[in-house]
């Protein structure tokens, strides 16, 4: 049996060997109608009908559940979260384990289309090495990113030491419902 | 022992979803023979440390890993037995050598993967207890083990032994389909 205690081993894994079957076209198509459009059904209904609020339940509950090091921000137009120790990226860097060239894209690769079908869109950011942050918003709504420590104060990710001193490119997402959508900052 | 650590002592039961969920990708997209190609390769390649971990230690090690792998499962209620083929093997020789055991029974009372799907109403692969056979077989082979697997959609049986004690393949009706 494989198992959820090491899911995200073999979940990295998989990626690897779908790129080897079809690309990352095929990496992709799992992301979005695998984790998106079947595993994370619940994810989706509670967003698409309860907007922020859904993404406060599904967090919540996610995110304890998983042992994740992180922050949200609730505000009437905006849903933030501040993700300091990346409970998934951390079990990888943590064990050692790196098959896919870039696992912190499969949470674009779902997140982005299940908003998009919600009628929102995501200003993103991370490093490669646990940390993120994120911002949904309603897809008319065209802001973008908030500048630092304005949403979530002291608990703003951009200011933790380790965000800037990480030599890791990080990558930039503006308004966007795709991995596709990715601009990559090197130092 | 389990070759990967993590901060909290057991996984994330929703991550069951995301399993069922590749299991049905890969076969809708690429074919149920690709998903047999998948599952041993996750034996043969992710679970290489833990095939090293049964060859250096054999079936002892063998039974260490499950009682490890099920605890850390939220849910699983199982029983990891090792096995002995007579009282002879059991007890030891004369001479005082150890008792060597011939196999590892899991007798799986409650899958947690199945149980969790269940609880939250998802519809479960047909074939996902069949990963249980490919996978395992797989990380086996390096080891010199093999296994069988009874049952299934729930509760089942599984035996690992020595793969040249192995009189007959897998059947693989004899695992259930999943609902």
């Amino acid at each position: 049996m494989i198992g959820c205690y090491d899911f995200c081993g073999h979940y990295e894994w998989t990626f690897e060997w779908l790129r080897r079957q079809g690309g990352e076209d095929l990496v992709r198509k799992y992301w979005e109608q695998a984790i998106g459009g079947d595993s994370q059904t619940h994810a989706a209904r509670l967003i698409k009908e309860n907007g922020f609020e859904g993404m406060a339940e599904y967090w919540t509950h996610t995110l304890a559940e998983e042992a994740a090091g992180y922050v949200a921000t609730a505000a009437s137009d905006v849903f933030r979260i501040d993700m300091h120790e990346c409970p998934s990226k951390g079990f990888l860097l943590s064990n050692g384990l790196e098959q896919y060239h870039d696992y912190c894209d499969h949470c674009m690769g779902w997140i982005g289309p299940v908003m998009k079908e919600a009628g929102f869109h995501v200003n993103h950011e991370h490093n490669h090495c646990g940390k993120c942050w994120w911002e949904f918003r309603k897809t008319a709504d065209q802001s973008a990113g908030s500048s630092v420590g304005t949403l979530s104060g002291a608990s703003d990710v951009r200011l933790d030491a380790e965000w800037a001193s990480h030599e890791a490119p990080k990558d930039v997402f503006e308004g966007a419902t795709s991995p596709l959508e990715r601009k990559r900052i090197t130092k | 022992m389990l070759p990967y650590s993590d901060t909290k002592p057991v996984g994330a039961a929703d991550f069951y979803f995301a399993i069922n969920a590749t299991f049905r990708f890969i076969r809708e997209t690429l074919g149920a023979e690709a998903l047999i190609v998948y599952w041993r390769g996750l034996g043969r390649e992710y679970m290489a440390p833990v095939s090293q971990q049964w060859k250096e230690g054999g079936l002892p090690a063998v039974a260490e890993y499950w009682r490890a792998f099920f605890a850390a499962e939220p849910g699983a209620g199982v029983e990891v037995t090792l096995g002995y083929e007579d009282s002879l093997q059991r007890l030891g020789t004369d001479e005082g050598t150890p008792a060597k055991p011939s196999k590892v029974v899991l007798d799986v009372h409650t899958c947690p993967a199945i149980h969790h799907m269940r609880a939250n109403g998802r519809t479960i692969d047909p074939g996902f207890c069949q990963h249980c056979y490919y996978v395992s077989a797989a990380a086996g082979e390096a080891a010199g083990l093999t296994v069988r697997v009874e049952g299934g959609n729930g509760s089942c049986r599984q035996i690992f032994f020595a793969r040249d004690a192995a009189e007959k393949p897998q059947i693989m009706e004899h695992i259930k389909e999943a609902s």
